[in-house]
């Protein structure tokens, strides 16, 4: 019996200090997270900004080298085009995973995606690779010219399907 | 991936106290017998030996070191490398050595046992003597890799054992002894595949050391398996776990080594978890290049201009990447010729469900990954592969393969429905004109020994001609696969140190070998150029080629020999 009545104390007084502090998560506390929500969503939508600015690179300097005739320089560009980068940002893509932020989380989950992987897709890394090979095995410059041509191509379509 | 929970489980064990270990210090352990497979031993085998035949002689020729890893339970991934060997001839009497690199025993949160490191002298007839006391060079640092070298140009072989902890050099002396410098060049922490080589054309020998990851003892001691596989609890990583650089050491002249890794562009940029390595010329310039096999990562490769300075070309060679496009679980690596066009091929070893992969050299150092169309992909797929070496195994002139297998998770032995086990059978694949046929249920006694196995080294350890394998195993000693394979060819076996490539023409074909140092899986292989020339009387020429692009040639040289080339 007296335990029953110390329970039913305690239950009125949460209940009371939970009506006194308006049943709701204290304001600044909300505004707090929003502002990281902020943080967080324009995070993402930075690192797909980055991404294809590194995508762009890649392609503007493959680009450039094929015009001059360097296809080991356009052929490089190509396959770090397909990586999404160097080494380096392989580096940093590795990190983000360590810490658990997977960019294309549902992409991955469905193979679209590489783990970590912004815009590229699996079938359009392999693709690109392919162009790479099928470009240093080419035996002239026409043929040159006609991989890299496929993979400009390859470029606009990935580039395009990407999420904004 | 990295789960919140595996996350949390990180953060747990990083930051448990340090409990004071019990230690035991003792050289070589207990004797655990290997384990036959079904497929093993009677005389449904020996009928099948056609072909090949190997015996595991180790305990009879006096090889019976445990090299330990560990818990049995293995729930940190520090506990599933393993450890590797080299054969060496250290003394100089013309028959190879052996040293067995050794890791450390654990039981609970406790150190029970610091595994030594053995080295066995060859008394000449194929049986080995522990010499590791006389010869000071049993460490019992947690052991890990060993490269062979000579870094201070005297001609005779030193050793580098990478350790978990500080690595060690050992200088020989030349009296039977070696000389261990206070500070050698290396990484504190796991490192892994190191190898000698001369990268800058300078004469002496450069160092380069790969690493995996940033892992202290303590995280070792107080690990947890915490990551789901198949229903059981097992190791975590290497996703989620921070990787440590590979570092490369430039040698002043005699043996003193400065840290020149952004010299001589070798920065490990991505961090990735790295292994094996091998330092070979792969695009016939003249120089030695770098291959790196790199866990869940690509493949690092690395151009020499010649002068010692390199470009990172790995993703842009096809070298780098699984046939679409994707990371493997690089272990080790072989390089070798196996399709006779006179370009050194490569072979990288990768997890378990993964293929090894083959790929082809092109030239310019351009590659294409051929493991299915070679006979590789479908045999290699199911067991966890590490050590790999290419060999003239029967002597008919083509690379043969080998590879050691073994799972990281002893956990795959209880756990219904794994589909696999800790101690898996080592593959061996015959060179049928440039297709690698499995012939391992062929391939006697010695290819049917089930244990989780890591490292392979390759020589002809009882001098009769044809090559043998040293085989380092996780908790049990090295398996030796002596030859006993009928022959098919003759042999020559070149003793030319310092030579960059030797062909020998000979009954109308071409056999090209290229100096590699490193290679397998964290260990090292008689750095003599072996030939299986097939069915000839003698070689035509043999050109040796000097890293100056100086060449010596021998005419109508006698097979089934030992010919010592010295450099002009």
């Amino acid at each position: 019996m007296k335990r029953t009545a110390l329970v039913i104390a305690i239950v009125a007084v949460v209940g009371v200090s939970s009506y006194a502090l308006g049943a709701g998560t204290e304001k600044p506390l909300v505004a707090t997270y929003d502002k990281i929500a902020d943080g967080i969503l324009a995070s993402n939508h930075a690192e797909t900004a980055v991404i294809q600015a590194i995508l762009a690179s890649h392609r503007s300097a493959g680009e450039a080298a094929a015009a001059a005739g360097k296809w080991d320089e356009a052929a490089a560009n190509m396959a770090l085009w397909a990586n999404e980068g160097d080494n380096a940002v392989g580096g940093i893509r590795k990190r983000l995973l360590e810490g658990g932020h997977h960019h294309n989380a549902e992409g991955e989950s469905k193979g679209l995606f590489e783990p970590g992987f912004v815009v590229v897709t699996v079938a359009a890394k392999k693709a690109a690779l392919d162009l790479v090979a099928k470009l240093q095995a080419a035996k002239d410059d026409a043929a040159r010219k006609a991989a890299w041509a496929e993979f400009a191509k390859l470029c606009d379509a990935t580039v395009a399907a990407a999420p904004k | 991936m990295t789960s919140l929970g595996d996350a949390l489980a990180r953060a747990t064990r990083r930051g448990a106290g340090l409990l004071a270990a019990v230690v035991l210090v003792a050289g070589c352990g207990g004797d655990e017998p290997p384990r036959p497979s079904s497929a093993a031993g009677g005389p449904a085998a020996a009928a099948k030996t056609a072909r090949f035949s190997f015996r595991d002689v180790a305990t009879e020729v006096g090889v019976k070191c445990t090299t330990w890893c560990g818990r049995k339970e293995k729930p940190h991934i520090m506990e599933s490398g393993g450890s590797g060997v080299a054969l060496v001839d250290f003394d100089g009497d013309g028959h190879l050595d052996l040293y067995v690199v050794n890791g450390w025993r654990i039981d609970g949160e406790k150190v029970v046992e610091k595994g030594r490191n053995v080295l066995y002298r060859n008394r000449g007839d194929g049986t080995f003597a522990d010499v590791t006391e006389a010869a000071g060079v049993g460490d019992d640092g947690w052991g890990n890799g060993v490269a062979v070298g000579d870094v201070n140009g005297d001609g005779k072989p030193d050793l580098y054992v990478t350790n978990f902890g500080k690595s060690v050099l050992y200088v020989n002396q030349g009296d039977g002894t070696f000389h261990r410098p206070a500070d050698p060049p290396g990484i504190d922490g796991w490192a892994t595949g190191a190898v000698f080589f001369d990268a800058d054309g300078d004469g002496d020998e450069d160092l380069y050391v790969a690493a995996y990851i940033e892992a202290s003892l303590d995280d070792v001691l107080h690990a947890k398996p915490t990551l789901d596989w198949k229903g059981a609890k097992v190791m975590f990583g290497p996703f989620g776990l921070e990787g440590k650089a590979n570092q490369y050491f430039r040698n002043e002249g005699g043996g003193k080594f400065v840290l020149a890794t952004e010299e001589a562009g070798l920065v490990d940029e991505g961090k990735y978890y790295s292994f094996g390595v091998a330092a070979v010329d792969l695009d016939g310039d003249g120089d030695l290049d770098l291959y790196v096999a790199n866990d869940s990562n690509p493949n690092y490769l690395y151009r020499n201009d010649g002068h010692g300075h390199f470009t990172e070309m790995g993703l842009w060679s096809g070298g780098a990447l699984g046939t679409n496009g994707e990371a493997q679980a690089g272990m080790g690596v072989a390089v070798g010729d196996y399709d006779g066009d006179g370009l050194p091929d490569l072979c990288v070893t990768n997890f378990a469900e993964d293929y090894t992969a083959l790929y082809h050299n092109l030239g310019r150092c351009l590659f294409k990954e051929v493991s299915s169309p070679a006979g590789i992909a479908a045999p290699t797929t199911k067991p966890l592969s590490w050590g790999v070496v290419f060999g003239d195994l029967d002597l008919d002139g083509d690379l043969d393969l080998f590879i050691a297998n073994g799972h990281i998770y002893p956990q795959a032995d209880t756990t219904p429905g794994a589909g696999t086990t800790f101690a898996q059978r080592n593959l061996l694949f015959e060179n049928e004109g440039g297709k690698l046929r499995d012939v391992t249920e062929q391939a006697g006694p010695g290819l049917q020994v089930l244990r989780s196995s890591r490292g392979v080294a390759v020589g002809d350890i009882d001098d009769d001609g044809d090559l043998d394998l040293v085989i380092s195993n996780v908790d049990a000693p090295p398996t030796i696969l002596r030859n006993e394979s009928p022959r098919r060819g003759a042999w020559l076996t070149v003793d030319a140190p310092g030579a960059l490539r030797v062909v020998a023409e000979a009954g109308g074909r071409t056999f090209a070998r290229d100096f590699v140092r490193g290679g397998s899986y964290l260990c090292a292989s008689d750095p003599r150029f072996h030939f299986g020339l097939g069915p000839v009387a003698k070689v035509d020429r043999l050109t040796v080629t000097w890293p100056s692009g100086a060449k010596t040639v021998q005419t109508d040289v006698a097979v089934d020999r030992f010919v010592r080339v010295a450099r002009p």
